[in-house]
């Protein structure tokens, strides 16, 4: 068994929890923010079979639903690239775990293969969402810093993430230790940035579902015939 | 670095830390910038090259505000996140050229958003922002104001408006014999409200939806006061107006002890009275409210009226008004009722919950300072009737005739617009 640098001991151990910490702590002031607003209540009554636990289940599955949102029906190739993006950053957030705590799960070729894969097509998606936020004209002027940091730090973590995925330190732990303070770094930055949207996704989804359910838009009646 | 403000500009924030509840927090916090919207938009379709009409960037313009004002991460980084507030009053005319002059409040780009951002509702309450604070375009003052002072949108005094039932029952006697438009009957089972449109401009759908009452033997009633359900209050943002407006009418069918309020073809009329008002008038009013859409299909599901859908065989296409379909899920009634009424029914694409708005959505038709903006973007519109091959355009709401008509004449459309009052009425057999 390869003994670990002290370095990266730190960087996969008690530099991720400090952060981990962090980002809870932040999340758990941000989640009160969010409550110390006024809820607004809805007063209308039911329309007719509708109710608002159908339409809010409708509206949290919605993205999983492609086909109900016109957005992405017209544009299937930019919904494959949010899957794939999404998917990527979810394997990677599973990886920074898995590496300390669990690397056995990681030993088969054909896991590390997969993983590389995964997070190669992911970072070739961010690629492409990251080109068209510079060349379309519309979303530039939409676009802040934030907004260009946010996707360029997903893409560079994306690409050390399939570097790091072998996870053999023996051989140098350069890719390793890049990911893992890649990662912590991520973990301090996400809740000060448009990363975090992932933490209202739930609440905006919760509110628009229970009022449009209740007033019996959601769950979208479509027109299959066209 | 500025600080010194306009008394408007700081009036205006203080506001906004006032209204913004929590579903405005989150659509102002969750947008992600991602442009899933952006070509959802008719004002962007119809101009391409101008990224001033994404939904995300008119979003972004009292977004800015918030986050510089009430967003830890604007307070603390504005340049990075995009925070900006206002300091002067030209700012704030360039907010309302945005929020009143580029958004119908439509609601198409609130459907299609990945995230649940309801920019058409924060947009509605960025106007209540501005209107506090006496910015809005002209029209919209005007309308407002009648609607404070005389309880409808179109300055209709109580005697015209009474004259008016008067002449139309005179109309109807030579062929309803016995028909009778009542007017402050108590107990009745319908309490019928109406657009103040209808009594100035379009008197014969009053005689219509009268006809349809009379032959389904309906105890019905309309009232002296509270008789307008439409409500400029949805359209500038005002709470206090929707709850004043609605308020009215409540009073009306409250003091009647009307079983049912019945609410003629009006997509804002019928949102603003049904679903918001009672939020806004902070009450639970206790009597049932439905559209003249589900009344009239009622009557002939329950064999009350008797139609024939050869007298309307011309082909006929619907207008989904977008308060009633991306605002309160009416979308299969409107279409059952045609398809008992007319004989060539075809759909315009897209349809429902994703038709495109006639673009007199929002009170645009009252901002004539905005009409040439409002007509290019009713390109879209033109386009989806023109490809219906349709002869007839019809829809469930007088706002949606108006702006209709308005494109039909810019773009020399062969087609007429009608209300679904007007085919039943024309199938009735007597």
């Amino acid at each position: 068994m390869h003994e670990l640098t002290p370095l990266l001991k730190f960087a996969e151990g008690k530099l991720q929890i400090a952060t981990l910490v962090f980002m809870a702590l932040v999340y758990v002031l941000k989640i009160r923010w969010i409550l110390s607003f006024p809820a607004g209540r809805d007063r209308q009554a039911p329309a007719g079979a509708s109710n608002a636990k159908r339409g809010v289940a409708f509206s949290l599955l919605a993205i999983a639903m492609p086909w109900t949102l016109a957005s992405f029906r017209q544009h299937p190739l930019r919904y494959a690239q949010f899957v794939v993006f999404h998917l990527g950053v979810l394997l990677s957030i599973v990886m920074s775990l898995l590496i300390p705590y669990a690397p056995r799960l990681m030993r088969a070729p054909h896991v590390v293969l997969g993983l590389q894969a995964a997070f190669g097509l992911a970072a070739l998606a961010g690629i492409f969402r990251l080109v068209r936020r510079i060349s379309d004209r519309s979303m530039r002027a939409i676009s802040s810093p934030d907004d260009y940091f946010s996707i360029c730090l997903l893409i560079l973590w994306l690409v050390s993430s399939a570097m790091a995925a072998p996870n053999h330190p023996k051989s140098g732990e350069l890719a390793l230790l890049i990911y893992f303070f890649l990662t912590a770094f991520f973990l301090v930055y996400v809740p000060f940035s448009k990363i975090s949207h992932y933490l209202y996704y739930p609440f905006a989804r919760w509110y628009l579902g229970r009022t449009l359910g209740r007033r019996g838009v959601y769950p979208l009646v479509r027109d299959h015939a066209h | 670095m500025r600080t010194e403000r306009s008394h408007k500009a700081e009036k205006l924030i203080e506001r906004m830390h006032e209204k913004v509840n929590r579903q405005a927090m989150l659509s102002l916090e969750a947008c992600v910038h991602c442009g899933a919207c952006t070509d959802q938009c008719h004002y962007v379709l119809a101009n391409p090259g101008d990224p001033s009409y994404a939904p995300a960037c008119k979003g972004d313009q009292l977004r800015r505000l918030f986050k510089a004002h009430m967003d830890w991460t604007g307070k603390l980084a504005p340049w990075w996140v995009g925070a900006k507030s206002v300091y002067t009053d030209k700012e704030l005319e360039e907010l309302m050229d945005t929020v009143f002059g580029k958004c119908t409040n439509c609601r198409r780009c609130s459907l299609v958003c990945p995230m649940g951002v309801d920019l058409a509702s924060f947009n509605r309450m960025a106007r209540g922002l501005l209107v506090h604070v006496g910015v809005m375009p002209a029209g919209v003052a005007a309308v407002a104001k009648d609607q404070w002072e005389l309880g409808n949108q179109m300055g209709v005094l109580k005697e015209e408006y009474l004259e008016t039932l008067s002449w139309m029952e005179e109309e109807l006697e030579t062929e309803y014999s016995g028909l009778h438009i009542p007017v402050d009957k108590a107990g009745a089972d319908v309490l019928y409200a109406i657009n103040p449109r209808e009594v100035k401009y379009d008197p014969r759908t009053i005689a219509e939806a009268a006809a349809i009452f009379h032959l389904a033997g309906e105890n019905w009633t309309m009232s002296s006061d509270g008789w307008d359900m439409t409500n400029f209050g949805l359209f500038n943002g005002d709470d206090e107006l929707g709850a004043s407006a609605a308020g009215r009418l409540y009073d009306a069918a409250h003091r009647l002890g009307a079983k049912k309020v019945v609410i003629s073809e009006c997509g804002h009329g019928f949102r603003s009275t049904r679903c918001e008002g009672p939020t806004w008038a902070k009450q639970d009013i206790g009597v049932p409210m439905e559209s003249s859409i589900f009344t009239m299909l009622n009557y002939i599901r329950d064999g009350r009226i008797q139609v024939d859908p050869v007298r309307n065989s011309a082909p006929v296409t619907y207008h989904d008004p977008c308060n009633l379909a991306r605002s309160c899920g009416i979308t299969e009634e409107p279409r059952e009722l045609l398809r008992a009424v007319c004989l060539d029914f075809r759909e315009m694409v897209p349809n429902r919950a994703e038709n495109f708005c006639c673009t007199g959505g929002g009170g645009a038709m009252s901002m004539s300072e905005y009409a040439p903006r409002r007509l290019k973007s009713a390109s879209i519109k033109a386009e989806q009737l023109r490809a219906t091959g349709a002869r007839v355009v019809v829809t469930a709401c007088h706002n949606c005739v108006d702006a209709l008509a308005d494109l039909i004449r810019h773009y020399k459309l062969d087609i007429e617009v009608k209300l679904l009052v007007n085919l039943v009425s024309n199938a009735m057999v007597r």
